[in-house]
């Protein structure tokens, strides 16, 4: 089916799990029609097309800072052009998933700070749960809106050599991510719009909306209409763009902190007529830096009083403070027993294998096997701060080997996997690169999971690491109706 | 809408505007130094208010120094920093105009044009701020965002003229010789040139240049949008709108109003020949100082929401006053 002229009849798939390739030259039936399409097209027209989405994303300023780049440049996300396509059956799957994890992740929040159930249960070692970095006793007993903690969620899914999805981290503090899901699909339509016809592609656009559903379901009983805001750290933060962009799309303030005071128990932002009440934050803004007389006091990105006000029960946050005990990644390795506690179900997406520094058999192996894992710190992100193993050099595994008998409670362990691959466009010919898939949770009343999600891609040949702040890349996400 | 939005919005504005004019005063003084002869008069120094400077150091200075926070490249820079912290506030065609624009300058071919052709450069760069001005008015709603973009460009605008006339007085001052000479004509055809006014001067007046006209023409016409009072006018409204959205019980027009009322009302009620009775040095620099106590006073009332005195205050001391006069009597 594939002609010999064509980029696709040399592109070798490899042993790993190819999205669109079974074997060489024989493409899964759900990317036949996009291989046809691709077939039509020379090298020189896929590169303008590249091109042209390239200077959109520079055009309209779709760019993130770099954390650790101290001259505040901007960079575009690299974008590859040739989209993800996911089956309605599996995406089924991967949507009641994410709900089971997600519900019975804020099942277990709630425990953790009203009755504390499972620390009796001796299922997790309670250190590991009250020693955690993310665990805040300053909310425990407070109630929020409708007991959710996590209303934006993003999990990052990996499939296998066999093709099998495993959640490989969740993301329940302030994820960030999804203005490209978005943008992706825009720009993509623009550039390249032939390739939609052969599809029948769900929607992304309506995001904004649910996501302030979402908002005002979790504002305090005494808003009549709920004030929604948006809280961003400011121009230096590197989701900038996203929060202008999720302001813009659901027709919400953004504000900074110093946009915002807390005066007789109420929330109030600075405006031309005075001050305006504030019923609901979604804020962008971590934990420590949420309020300086609660959390980190050298904070300028928060607001003072802002927790005492929560706690009150007058100000909605989303999420909900407190969240990022239940995403660090030694309570990781526990969700499918989580899962089980509180729902009574396996799990229905599994968990990537993990060896908990904290449990001492556990380090052992980890010690002694560590040239063939990859080695993470549990409060990091953003590829940063782990250890891969089999690409790394001896110094790196003395290094962590430090490390970790230093801290055992800061890391864990995981096997190496073979991350599935996806065509990409790279310099005039399709390559196979690496890819997860990030999407996107949101809880108010129900859970709703957007269709489709981040596709992220390692843009450098045999790269494992999709992280933006990495040099990793995006694809749009179809899923199919 | 959020003060700090209002204050970059409002000063995202006025370097729009600020770059507009630098554009034009560097194009005019190109030209009037083709036409008149370096070696007759220096140009290029009063423009900054130094002496002894060369016309390719003046020029970098306003046109592409980074140093410098009022160059052209400095007024589109700022334009585009202040618009990416309140993008979700303005259009999506606002923002991406000032920011390709950014981003072409950046270009190292841009740069080299910077050099080598400074004329077409500053004047590419012109007509996108001049472009950006019409997407303001056509692509965003006209409620109180809009208002204190209007606020921004009119306080700047009138500002400018006035700073202008200021600098350039030297050239429409009168020579020892009885009649002009057509280098004279020329001189003052540049001052009508760096307000973007000499073809509406020709249609209005359709008269002999004259720098008595001149004056009266940037001062006190009442419909070109380029006139000192016409900005005054327009700023006046702009605030208006936003006063009311504040004070709406009240009226008291607020500290910014009551200034900015005053100004627009001298120089709306003078005639030109009454200027230079009181001098046009004097009148200009009255008029400069008025409006940077509006532009003060705005901050302070609606960007930064101080504290404002309260409004008993003044009827208390109203009522002293009005007893003490009694008593007199």
């Amino acid at each position: 089916m594939i002609t010999q002229s064509s980029p696709l009849a040399t592109y070798d798939p490899t042993a790993f799990w190819d999205e669109m390739f079974s074997a060489p030259g024989v493409v899964r039936p759900h990317y036949a029609a996009l291989a046809r399409r691709l077939e039509t097209l020379s090298a020189d027209e896929v590169t303008r097309r590249q091109r042209a989405a390239d200077l959109s994303f520079q055009a309209r300023g779709i760019t993130f800072a770099v954390n650790q780049d101290p001259s505040g440049l901007e960079k575009i996300m690299p974008f590859d052009l040739i989209p993800r396509i996911i089956l309605p059956d599996e995406w089924k799957r991967i949507e009641r998933g994410l709900e089971q994890r997600v519900r019975a992740l804020n099942l277990f929040l709630h425990d953790i700070y009203h009755d504390e159930k499972i620390l009796g249960s001796g299922l997790i070692p309670p250190e590991l749960i009250l020693g955690a970095r993310g665990y805040r006793r300053e909310v425990r007993s407070v109630e929020p809106p409708l007991g959710v903690y996590t209303h934006v969620v993003g999990s990052d899914l990996v499939r296998d050599h066999r093709g099998d999805f495993y959640v490989l981290e969740d993301n329940l503090r302030v994820p960030s991510g999804v203005s490209y899901v978005v943008e992706n699909r825009r720009v993509l339509k623009r550039v390249w719009p032939q390739i939609f016809a052969d599809y029948p592609i769900r929607p992304v656009e309506g995001y904004p909306q649910d996501l302030l559903s979402v908002l005002r379901e979790v504002a305090p009983p005494i808003a009549e209409t709920a004030t929604v805001v948006l809280l961003t750290p400011g121009v230096h933060n590197s989701a900038f763009f996203e929060h202008a962009f999720l302001a813009k799309a659901m027709g919400i303030e953004m504000v900074q902190g110093s946009d915002l005071f807390v005066d007789d128990g109420t929330v109030y932002m600075r405006t031309t007529s005075g001050r305006r009440r504030v019923d609901v934050i979604y804020r962008r803004v971590d934990d420590d830096f949420l309020d300086p007389l609660a959390f980190r006091r050298d904070s300028f990105l928060g607001v003072p009083g802002l927790l005492a006000t929560y706690r009150m029960g007058r100000i909605g946050l989303a999420n909900a403070p407190g969240t990022g005990v239940a995403d660090d990644k030694a309570i990781y390795a526990y969700v499918p027993t989580i899962i089980k506690y509180y729902l009574g179900e396996d799990e229905i997406i599994p968990n990537v294998k993990t060896y908990v520094a904290a449990d001492p058999s556990e380090r052992a192996f980890i010690l002694e096997h560590i040239a063939e894992l990859v080695v993470k710190s549990v409060n990091a992100s953003g590829g940063y701060g782990m250890l891969i193993g089999p690409h790394a050099p001896k110094v790196d595994h003395e290094e962590y080997r430090r490390r970790i008998r230093a801290d055992p409670r800061g890391y864990i362990a995981q096997p190496t996997i073979a991350l599935s691959r996806h065509p990409s466009w790279s310099a005039g010919s399709l390559e196979g690169r690496h890819v997860d898939l990030r999407p996107y949770v949101l809880f108010g009343k129900e859970i709703r999971v957007t269709p489709g999600g981040l596709t992220r891609v390692a843009l450098r040949a045999g790269s494992l690491v999709v992280n933006s702040s990495q040099g990793g890349g995006a694809k749009d996400t179809w899923v199919l109706g | 809408m959020l003060a700090r939005v209002a204050d970059d919005l409002y000063w995202m504005a006025r370097y729009v505007e600020r770059g507009i004019a630098v554009s034009r005063l560097i194009e005019v003084t190109r030209h009037l130094e083709l036409d008149v002869g370096v070696e007759d008069s220096d140009f290029w120094g009063p423009l900054v208010g130094a002496v002894d400077l060369s016309a390719e150091d003046v020029s970098f200075f306003l046109l592409s120094d980074r140093l410098n926070p009022d160059s052209l490249v400095s007024c589109v820079r700022h334009a585009r920093e202040l618009a990416r912290g309140i993008r979700e506030s303005i259009t999506s065609e606002m923002w991406e105009e000032l920011n390709t624009l950014q981003q072409s300058l950046a270009l190292p071919g841009k740069q080299r044009q910077a050099q080598g052709d400074s004329v077409s450069f500053q004047r590419q760069i012109r007509q996108r701020l001049q472009y950006f001005q019409g997407l303001v008015g056509s692509t965003l709603a006209h409620d109180e965002p809009w208002n204190f973009l209007n606020l921004g460009t009119y306080l700047e605008r009138a500002d400018g003229v006035v700073r202008l006339l200021r600098r350039q007085a030297h050239l429409l001052a009168p020579r020892d010789d009885e009649e002009p000479s057509d280098a004279d004509m020329v001189r003052w055809l540049a001052v009508l040139r760096s307000c973007g006014s000499a073809e509406a001067y020709a249609r209005f007046y359709s008269l002999r240049v004259e720098p008595a006209r001149i004056v009266e023409f940037l001062l006190l016409n009442p419909v070109f949008p380029q006139s000192v009072r016409f900005a005054l006018g327009a700023a006046e409204d702009a605030l208006g709108a936003v006063a009311e959205l504040r004070s709406a019980a009240s009226n008291d027009p607020g500290p910014a109003g009551r200034t900015l009322g005053r100004v627009r009302a001298d120089v709306e009620h003078v005639a030109i020949d009454e200027v230079f009775e009181v001098g046009l040095e004097e009148f200009l620099s009255g008029v400069q100082g008025s409006i940077a106590r509006v532009s003060d006073e705005i901050v302070a009332t609606y960007l930064r929401d101080e504290p404002q005195p309260s409004r008993l205050v003044g009827v208390a001391r109203a009522a002293q006053l009005m007893a003490a006069q009694q008593q007199q009597q």
